[in-house]
């Protein structure tokens, strides 16, 4: 990854051009009290004209240090700004290409808020931080400068206290950097109490464990108040004595400074001007101290987003051509696969061969492997090479991009973005938009944002739609394929969300269809219509068929039986049946089940 | 003039370019606009900031007395200027040096206090803040749950609180400081030269308007980066939780251009804000400069008395630039002020959501269990006729069930038959949506909530442990005596799991129970509902797999608790379902069959498929 500064380099040009602006600024800000001192003098000495020509310099000073100091602000945040966009994207760009896995392990929470909390601090860090160093900096040197040039002695008393300054802010702003870590420690605490506590809601309310669990959530957070008081008095501490030292100086000034003027060494003006000048440094004082503990925080940030960065992404991209372009079925082998995790293996050995157009049923206890083996074929989990095959092509020399091109997945729970129905299916096939609908109305609204395209029409996503068995449930909704769905639209059944999931697997017209347990939800009814539908849409592809129901899977061309990770038993319907084991059982238990029911009705 | 007290000592200079408004974002965003102010919304706020007015009292103390030791400083230049240096009287000036000195460390601590009070009262504001939502959120039915995500919930009570604060730290009622102070400068300079007063604060009407003005272009500004903002981090929200289906679709680069776009957006929503904060700092710093140079025009006027005349401009220039700063930060606090408001906004509404638990809920609790006699000869647990659904699909659909007192009931089923949404029921986690289900012949909905969860309680298949001990694991929130809590473990065989750790009931509790085994949390949910010595004992008995020895540890510990207690038990285990006295077969949320073991099997329906499927299993486990 970039180092923090790597981003601010391709805007270096504008960051100089705003720091030579702040230089700027800081100089003609000495121009007011510059003026203010000769004019003190001159009062009652010189003629109100010549006091008019000071004013109108000291005008003239204002505007000028007005304007430069507009440009030098915006330049140094627009860059910050802008470097931020591109960190953000870099993000986003690499957390796309992170596998499912990497999500199971780190709560998609966490990841969110250093997406949008780490970002703000460490851009934070170089708009605000940058600005208000650079600032102090270029206003110590042009002040003490110029006190130095019109009176070395005074100059070298007054600013006495300030390296004292410098070390108390440094000092004070790590104790701050300390007492904040304690904060965010126990707000951390608070927030994994406040976690356990919600997702162990069922078992607060059937054990009546309210009274408990919210005794221990206030003295929690009664923790969290006293840190952060003990925080506060670190950090309210900062202002008043940074405040009495740069006060200090004053104190300093009305001594030696009011001892040179009667001496004869210092005009009053220059007294004046004095005190002008000194006034110029409290600022950047008080600054200095809050601006190090902000580029602390930004260097906290920063070193967590080094670490998403470095997140390597397990599922390494194929490196070979992509498949050439072709409508046929795909043929698929798998050999010899086994996949573990930790030390345990999830697959065992497993050998399957798809033929082109074929279907192929897999059936088995929950745990058997199932899923796993269809992750495997879309490489959702990495495989060993030599182990699975598509058209000859060993899937891991294949782009990933090129091998999941080929495949159209329904997985059993179906996930689908905030946006229209006929969006999440056009999908399917690269169209529609992820933007959520909700949202991008509004975008709309306030920026002009282009609205998506209208893709209720669009044949791909009709016909989808109507092989999916969608057809009567759109027509409940007044919005039709136009329906926004999730996020502030409307909730749809598991059912529901599972035919559209399976419609976007249509919609790509893939080579290899996979069914993961897709029409769990659906009633059995619906079911076998949408099977029927299926039989046309499946055939010139290859298909696999994840279910529990007999119904769903006995025409399938071969079924597989997994149990623990290994194949017990492979077949048609007929030669399963044949044999004692587990496709026996199911398909016993689930006859009885017809028989039994018939037996209620009638 | 120098008195180097800056008008905020607790206000970290102006950050620009957005602040800290918008740096806390929660990951579960939703879109509040946010004014910068709300009546509607401090009124709501008040209750909870109430009870701390003595703070707030002391605050209100301090807050004038550190104004007036800051602005008596200039007035000791002053004096020391046009008294002792301009006269050439040198031997006081150690004095006014001390003094000034003495001023600035009262001013200190005093604003010290001030600030000191006003933090303590905003952190207990929201420590009160915090409880409130947590009661809200725990009183809320299950159902409650299932529709909010938990990151959400957890943003209120974390996040957004810490953005509230921010008001206190240095939004609105710094603001109020601020405010007297300017008043305060104001009344001085009258009082020292009026003529010159009225005509420095010429400038102000050019002030006014200038804020105005800024102040419009940055609502409307703010109005646009949080719209990008939050469909920002909507976006990558959602991509995140479906990556699965982002990555499938092959969609990375899709995804990648539709993000970049609203991030330009995002990016490009600052320039305008970015333009007028800068523009608003630039300019209250020149007018502050300009009232200088009326000042010092207003003085040329003045030839004849030079050495007072001196101390005036010189008391002027300083008031001025006092005055100015706070104006010159106004931005900064805006940015402040509108995320507080966003924020609580986002409580308020968590705060006034209303689907309370039925404990709660006067509607759902129809009397107080007196009206209601127990009826010894009725049934323990009786359901008629329920019907349940989740949102849209039937999961109980007229579902009939009888468990005698004293008797173990079996209920058997595939999943999604319906089967632990009975216990979700029975526990009214859930209410019926039609139906009757009752206890000793009285509807539960007649019960305090309280009272029934006494009566029944759940060990369910995945047990979840608190962090903490093991003791205060098993207790639960109870009262029980060591001798207690050492026979229910020695009674439920936790004794012997116990036996590799050496810290035996002291042992900690990592955080969701991790370090214990599937097993041990098994035996440890026994343990629990052993000392609650229930009436009814609902099992939802485990499908994992455990190692041999645990399993037998727990068929032990199941017998023990099962011992003399009516009992339902959601079993997966042949062991269990065969010494059941009655077993109940559900599907699809209606029962299929019900009998003993051997007469279903002799009958020869579901449950003798599902019996053998069920020895096949165990014959490959063992």
């Amino acid at each position: 990854m970039r180092s923090s500064l790597g981003y601010l380099k391709p805007y270096r040009k504008s960051l100089a051009l705003g720091v030579a602006m702040l230089l700027l600024t800081n100089v003609f800000y000495l121009g007011v009290p510059e003026a203010l001192g000769h004019a003190v003098d001159a009062l009652g000495v010189r003629s109100p004209d010549y006091i008019l020509q000071l004013v109108g310099l000291m005008v003239a000073f204002a505007l000028l240090t007005a304007m430069t100091r507009i440009a030098s602000r915006i330049l140094i945040f627009n860059s910050g700004r802008a470097a931020e966009y591109d960190l953000r994207s870099d993000l986003f760009g690499h957390l796309m290409t992170l596998s499912p896995a990497y999500y199971r392990d780190h709560p998609t929470g966490d990841v969110m808020s250093r997406l949008t909390n780490d970002v703000q601090t460490v851009r934070g860090m170089w708009g605000a931080g940058l600005l208000n160093l650079a600032n102090a900096v270029l206003a110590f040197v042009t002040v003490l400068g110029r006190m130095l040039w019109a009176d070395p002695i005074v100059t070298m008393w007054a600013i006495l206290p300030f390296p004292l300054i410098y070390v108390v802010g440094q000092a004070m702003s790590r104790r701050i950097y300390g007492t904040m870590r304690s904060v965010q420690a126990e707000l951390g605490a608070l927030s994994t109490r406040i976690q356990e506590d919600l997702s162990a809601i069922q078992v607060i309310k059937t054990y009546g464990l309210e009274g408990v669990r919210r005794k221990g959530f206030i003295a929690r957070s009664e923790k969290l108040l006293r840190e952060n008081m003990e925080a506060a008095k670190v950090r309210i501490q900062l202002g008043p004595m940074l405040n009495t030292l740069a006060a200090m100086s004053m104190a300093i000034l009305i001594l030696f400074g009011g001892r040179a003027l009667i001496h004869g060494d210092m005009s009053k003006g220059e007294l004046v001007a004095f005190s002008g000048y000194l006034v110029r440094l409290v600022w950047p004082t008080l600054t200095l101290g809050f601006m190090l503990a902000l580029v602390q925080r930004g260097r906290a940030s920063w070193s967590r987003l080094v670490q998403l960065q470095d997140t390597k992404p397990d599922i390494a991209e194929g490196t070979g051509t992509a498949l050439p372009a072709s409508k046929l079925p795909a043929k698929v082998e798998v050999k010899e696969l086994t996949i573990k995790i930790g030390e345990r293996a999830i697959l065992d050995h497993v050998s399957i061969t798809l033929a082109p157009g074929t279907v192929t049923a897999i059936v088995g206890r929950t745990g058997a492997g199932k899923s796993t083996l269809v992750d495997a074929l879309c490489r959702l989990i990495d495989v060993p090479t030599g182990a699975v095959f598509i058209d000859g092509r060993d899937i891991t020399t294949l782009p990933l991009s090129s091998l999941r091109a080929q495949i159209g997945y329904a997985p059993q729970e179906a996930f689908l973005f905030s946006t229209t129905i006929a969006d999440n299916v056009a999908m399917g096939y690269g169209g529609g938009t992820a933007i959520p609908a909700a949202r991008a109305k509004e975008l709309e609204r306030v920026i002009g944002m282009a609205a998506s395209e209208d893709l209720r029409a669009e044949p791909k996503v009709t016909a989808a739609a109507t092989a999916a068995g969608l057809a009567r449930d759109l027509q409940a909704m007044p919005e039709g394929l136009g329906t926004i769905v999730g996020e502030r639209g409307i909730t749809l059944s598991g059912g529901q969300r599972q035919r559209v999931a399976l419609a976007r697997a249509l919609a790509a017209a893939p080579r290899l269809l996979v069914l993961d347990d897709s029409l769990s939800s659906v009633d059995a009814e619906t079911e076998r219509t949408i099977l029927k539908h299926l039989r046309d849409v499946m055939s010139g592809r290859t298909a696999v068929l994840i279910s529990h129901r007999v119904a769903a899977i006995k025409d399938a061309d071969q079924i597989i039986v997994l149990d623990q990770g290994k194949v017990v038993a492979r077949g048609t319907h007929e030669e399963l049946l044949a044999q004692p084991g587990t496709y026996q059982d199911l398909y016993k238990s689930q006859l009885d089940v017809d028989a039994v029911k018939r037996q209620a009705v009638g | 003039m120098a008195a180097p007290m800056a008008s905020q000592p607790q206000t970290p200079p102006s950050p620009g370019g957005g602040g800290a408004a918008s740096a806390r974002v929660g990951a579960a965003e939703e879109v509040v606009l946010g004014k910068a102010y709300d009546i509607a919304l401090m009124r709501r706020l008040w209750p909870f900031i109430r009870p701390h007015w003595k703070l707030l009292l002391a605050w209100a103390c301090f807050m004038p007395v550190t104004i007036a030791l800051e602005l008596a400083q200039p007035a000791v230049f002053r004096y020391a200027l046009t008294t002792h240096i301009l006269t050439g009287n040198i031997a006081p000036l150690p004095f006014d040096a001390a003094a000034y000195l003495a001023l600035v460390l009262a001013q200190g601590a005093s604003g010290f206090c001030e600030t000191w009070y006003l933090q303590l009262a905003g952190q207990r504001t929201m420590h009160a803040l915090r409880i409130a939502i947590f009661d809200k959120v725990l009183s809320q039915r299950a159902a409650f749950f299932d529709r909010i995500p938990v990151g959400r919930l957890m943003t209120r009570m974390t996040n957004d609180i810490e953005s509230l604060n921010e008001m206190f730290a240095q939004g609105a009622i710094t603001l109020i400081a601020d405010f007297v102070k300017m008043i305060a400068i104001v009344i001085v300079m009258l009082t020292i030269d009026a003529t010159l007063a009225v005509l420095t604060f010429l400038t102000l009407p050019l002030l006014v308007v200038l804020v105005e003005y800024a102040r419009r272009l940055m609502r409307a500004s703010f109005r646009q980066i949080r719209v990008r903002l939050a469909a920002m981090n909507a976006f990558a929200q959602e991509h995140l939780s479906g990556i699965k289906v982002v990555q499938l679709l092959g969609r990375s680069t899709t995804a990648q251009r539709e993000y970049d776009e609203i991030n330009a957006g995002h990016r490009d929503a600052y320039l305008g804000q970015i333009r007028a904060d800068s523009a608003m700092y630039a300019i209250v710093e020149a007018i502050g400069s300009m009232a200088i140079g009326v000042v010092i025009w207003y003085a040329g006027g003045h030839r004849a008395e030079s050495i007072p005349m001196i101390g005036v401009v010189v008391v002027f220039i300083e008031y001025i630039n006092k005055f100015f700063i706070p104006v010159r930060d106004l931005s900064q606090k805006y940015a402040v002020m509108q995320g507080a408001m966003a924020a609580s906004e986002r409580i308020f509404q968590l705060l006034d959501t209303d689907e309370p638990d039925g404990a709660a809920d006067p509607k759902a609790t129809r009397g107080d269990g007196a009206a209601a006699k127990p009826n010894k000869q009725a049934p323990a647990i009786e359901l008629a006729n329920v019907h349940f659904s989740y949102g849209a699909e039937p999961i109980l659909r007229g579902l009939d069930m009888r468990v005698p007192r004293g008797a173990t009931v079996a209920v058997v089923g595939a999943t999604g038959s319906g089967k632990s949404t009975v216990i979700k029921l029975l526990t009214r986690l859930y209410e019926r949506d039609r139906g009757a289900i009752k206890l000793d012949g009285v509807d539960i909905r007649d019960l305090p909530l309280a009272e029934l969860r006494r009566r029944i309680t759940v060990v369910s298949q995945d047990v979840l442990l608190f962090a903490g001990t093991l003791a205060e694991n098993i207790a639960m929130g109870q009262e029980y005596t060591r001798d207690q809590l050492d026979e229910a473990v020695r009674r439920v065989g936790l004794d012997r799991a116990l036996a590799r750790r050496e810290s035996g009931l002291d042992t900690k509790v990592a955080e969701r129970g991790s370090n214990f085994s599937a097993g041990e949390r098994q035996l440890v949910a026994f343990a629990r509902a052993l000392l609650r010595d229930p009436e009814i004992l609902i099992l939802d008995e485990a499908t994992a797999h455990v190692d041999p020895e645990a399993e037998r540890l727990i068929e032990k510990g199941v017998a023990e608790l099962m011992k003399g207690r009516t009992t339902l038990v959601i079993a997966h285990r042949l062991s269990t379902i065969r010494n059941a006295d009655l077993i109940v077969v559900v599907d699809k949320g209606t029962v299929l069959e019900q009998g003993a073991h051997d007469e279903l099997v002799a009958k020869g329906g579901y449950y003798a498929a599902l019996e053998r499927t069920f020895r096949r299993q165990d014959a490959d486990e063992t």
